[in-house]
């Protein structure tokens, strides 16, 4: 499982596109793969608009990171990659929901960054490695 | 003439940034020290912040030129071997979008507004580099936080990748020490 993190507007997304580019890749925005994925590649970004979505109509930060979890080991024969905005370097939020958004995706952006094997964080454009990987 | 070397450098609020820039057009070959400023003062204490600063560089021999928007009329300023640093894209970005705001009619309500300043940016970042020595371009890290304006966040993303592609050096300041990035 592979990570592309960075702040938004950054290129994070045109750079898997690069990377992948003549490949066929399943790209999912704002959602988690279900059912059978055609690809052996697998795109996920905009968890934060998901996950946004999920607390707001009460779902729990358990039962989130358990679908997380439930779906890594589903496909873990495919080859992964998720898109991670980060959203956490920035003043409390006045809004409730937004504060309870920023502590989950730490929690869960902590736990993917332990699962990951390879981690690049872009830049504006510029990919450094973080984690394993050849640093492309 | 060739073109000149193009660094950029980014980071926080009071993240030492400036200083570094300004050290590194100090330590340039460049025959004058040219100092671009996009600031705009809007209450006594910027006036104050910014008279402290130009007054700073008056000693040590800069040249300050106020340029909060249209930076292209800071071109015929320029001379050939100048080390020019540019504080910051961010307030310029700021000043040209929302220019007009207080007639109701800001850049970012114009469709292809925007889209012209960039184009000239470009370009007077360009005519910029045939000229000098070194220009330091200095912005600021305010991306990784929730998107509170979309479109000035996203025009700021864009213009600092553009930037980092065209440079020859960029860093990432943090407290007062640069990661290279390029």
């Amino acid at each position: 499982m592979r990570i592309v993190f960075g702040g938004a507007f950054n290129g994070k997304r045109e750079y898997v596109k690069k990377r992948f580019a003549g490949q066929e890749v399943e790209w999912l925005e704002s959602e988690l793969p279900k059912g059978s994925v055609v690809f052996s590649t697998i795109v996920v970004t905009g968890i934060e608009h998901r996950i946004k979505t999920q607390l707001g109509n009460g779902i729990s930060e358990f039962q989130i990171r358990e679908e997380i979890q439930q779906m890594l080991a589903k496909y873990k024969d495919y080859k992964l990659i998720w898109v991670l905005t980060d959203m956490n370097r920035g003043i409390v939020p006045i809004d409730p929901l937004e504060r309870e958004l920023r502590d989950v995706l730490g929690r869960i952006y902590q736990f993917l960054f332990s699962e990951a094997t390879e981690i690049t964080r872009i830049w504006y454009g510029i990919p450094q490695n973080l984690k394993g990987g050849d640093g492309r | 003439m060739a073109n000149g070397q193009l660094i950029f450098v980014s980071g926080g609020v009071r993240s030492g940034k400036s200083a570094w820039a300004e050290r590194r057009i100090q330590g340039s070959a460049g025959t004058r020290k040219v100092y671009l400023a996009s600031g705009q003062a809007h209450d006594p204490e910027m006036v104050q912040r910014i008279h402290r600063h130009q007054e700073d560089r008056k000693e040590q021999d800069w040249i300050t030129i106020e340029q909060p928007l249209h930076l292209e009329k800071a071109l015929p300023f320029i001379e050939d071997g100048d080390a020019v640093l540019w504080d910051c894209a961010t307030t310029w970005l700021a000043n040209e979008l929302y220019e007009g705001w207080e007639k109701g009619a800001s850049c970012a309500g114009q469709p292809g507004c925007m889209e012209q300043k960039w184009a000239n940016l470009k370009n007077t970042i360009h005519s910029l580099q045939c000229r000098t020595k070194l220009l330091v371009i200095v912005s600021n890290e305010v991306l990784d936080d929730f998107v509170r304006d979309d479109t000035y966040q996203r025009w700021l993303g864009r213009i600092h990748i553009w930037i980092a592609a065209q440079a020859d050096e960029a860093y990432e300041m943090e407290n007062g020490m640069a990661q290279k990035r390029k």
